[in-house]
């Protein structure tokens, strides 16, 4: 479904991400996991059109997307969740969900799926996204970028500057996600976490993959265990 | 008393026409546009001569509003681009400047070509009463042209599909693109409809007083007043502090004098600013 070849991005002239290869196959859950600063940010604003590529490749069902602006993308059907959200702060619940949509107007089914899977959203529809706590605008952006039905679902970890508890929730709507076919490629500092949900996952350092393998295999090899997993 | 409140609402919904037409373009190019009230003057000239030449006012009118929307069109489309590569307080500097050589070459080129043109709608008819207070048709129709507009608007902003893509540009251009929405088509829409709303307030406003060649600078300072009171970018700050200010001159020009409303207009809007640095509805606030 999505393919990135040899793909290099960065910031003014310096690249930060090198030669990165990924592949996401229809209904998988894809990992990136990596530390701070390893480049897991760089490279999907890249995917997305938030920043340039400066080489390599993103096909996306079959087409090459590497040059198409952020607007395109989404409407290819690509749904991205940024790290920094970017919610519109001044409108309601109900209106961000709203503009999930665009260019349609929003869908009455698709914002009960949304309201399914985050009650919380439903108590809060009418509440401007700017005044809810960082657990509840987690959730709008997801709602948000599911009310396009996208195919692909790509998020920038998702529990950042979540408390344990709500990390753990916001895991579980993904899992609920999973089990209705979507397609989520999740980049996450927490390892645990994500790889209890992923079936596949790529190890990123210094902007390049340093490993890959089925979350099983990623579980269990030593260098993950010692880096990421805290075990000794 | 009441004739004095009613006009100041009236005037007050245009001044926040005016502001909102303003506003939108801050809020979503960063771009101030210090050739706004010049665009409503080419409007001017343009219904004025139509009527001159035999064209039916309605007819005119269009004509003019329609000439206004091709200037802001055509300024996004190409003086502008230059501009939106820009970032932050490159962007708006760089946008005072050239629109303000626009504005020096459009007022420049009109006060010299047509020196004494001064539009004015006169509606005849007799005066009609409305809360007890005799109304010229003239203003009858500008309020009746305002009310409509101004609920346009809100309907549009509020309601639409366009119009809310457009409130999410100006809140978070990422997010906005991230939805779908394409932000240079956005821009070019609301160009043309902010050169549309400053040449149908500007024709209003011929409606009840006459609107003279050398009105561009006025008209561009006071849609500034409205917008930076009201909070730049902010469309319904625009539209609350133009009430405010329509109320506060009707008010000063009825109890003290037609003469020092304009100072007193200042001062209300420095008297905002103070309290408020970045307007009613300011982004920093
Ligand atoms: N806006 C920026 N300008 C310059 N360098 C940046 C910027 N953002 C991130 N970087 C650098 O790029 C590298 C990768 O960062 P990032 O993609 O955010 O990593 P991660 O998301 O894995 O934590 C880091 O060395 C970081 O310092
Ligand atoms: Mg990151």
């Amino acid at each position: 479904m999505l393919e990135i070849s040899d793909l290099s991005a960065g910031y003014d002239s310096k690249d930060v991400v090198l030669g990165v290869s990924i592949d996401v196959r229809e209904g998988e859950v894809v990992a990136i996991i990596g530390s701070n600063g390893a480049g897991k940010t760089t490279f999907l604003k890249a995917v997305c059109g938030l920043l340039p590529v400066s080489a390599g490749e993103v096909r996306y069902e079959g087409r090459s997307i590497t040059d198409l602006a952020i607007h395109e993308i989404a409407r290819a059907g690509i749904s991205f969740v940024p790290a920094g959200r970017h919610l519109f702060p001044e409108m309601t619940v109900a209106e961000n969900l709203g503009l999930g949509a665009y260019p349609h107007r929003p869908e009455a089914g698709q914002q009960s799926v949304v309201f399914d899977l985050f009650p919380r959203l439903a108590e809060r529809r009418r509440q401007a996204a700017g005044t809810m706590s960082g657990g509840e605008q987690q959730m709008l952006a997801v709602g948000r970028a599911l009310m396009s039905r996208p195919r692909l679902l790509i998020l920038d970890e998702p529990t950042a500057g979540l408390a344990p508890k709500l990390a753990a929730q916001a895991y579980e709507s993904l899992a609920a996600l999973r089990t209705q076919g979507m397609t989520i490629l999740v980049a996450e500092q927490q390892v645990p976490l994500v790889l209890s949900l992923a079936d596949r996952g790529y190890v990123m350092e210094t902007g390049a993959i340093q490993l890959q393998g089925s979350a099983a295999e990623l579980r269990d090899n030593p260098t993950v265990r010692r880096a990421y997993l805290g075990v000794a | 008393m009441t004739a004095a409140i009613l006009d100041g609402i009236v005037l007050g919904l245009q001044f926040g026409i005016l502001g909102v037409g303003l506003t939108i373009m801050y809020g979503l190019g960063g771009v101030l546009n210090l050739a706004y009230g010049s665009m409503a003057v080419v409007a001017a000239v343009v219904v004025s001569f139509s009527m001159r030449s035999g064209l039916p006012a309605g007819l005119a009118v269009l004509l003019g509003i329609l000439t206004a929307a091709g200037i802001g069109l055509a300024l996004n489309l190409t003086i502008l681009k230059p501009v939106y590569r820009r970032q932050g307080e490159a962007r708006v500097l760089l946008s005072l400047i050239l629109t303000i050589g626009v504005a020096f070459i459009i007022d420049g080129f009109l006060v010299w070509r047509f020196p004494i043109e001064v539009l004015s709608l006169s509606i005849g008819g007799n005066p009609v009463l409305i809360l007890g207070v005799p109304m010229r048709t003239g203003s009858l129709l500008a309020s009746a042209i305002t009310l409509l507009t101004g609920g346009a608007l809100i309907f549009f902003f509020r309601a639409t599909v366009t119009g809310r893509a457009v409130r999410s540009v100006i809140q978070d251009e990422v997010g906005a693109q991230l939805c779908g929405v394409n932000p240079a088509t956005t821009r070019t829409l609301i160009f043309t409809l902010s050169g549309a709303l400053v040449g149908l307030v500007v024709v209003m406003q011929s409606m009840t007083s006459p609107v003279p060649i050398s009105a561009g600078f006025e008209i561009t300072i006071l849609a500034l007043i409205v917008t930076v009171v009201g909070g730049l970018g902010s469309i319904r700050g625009a539209m609350l502090a133009g009430l405010i200010l329509g109320v506060v001159h009707a008010m000063s020009s009825f109890y003290i004098g037609s003469y020092i409303t304009t100072i007193i207009l200042l001062a209300a809007a420095a008297f905002t600013i103070l309290l408020r640095p970045s307007g009613l509805f300011g982004k920093h606030a």
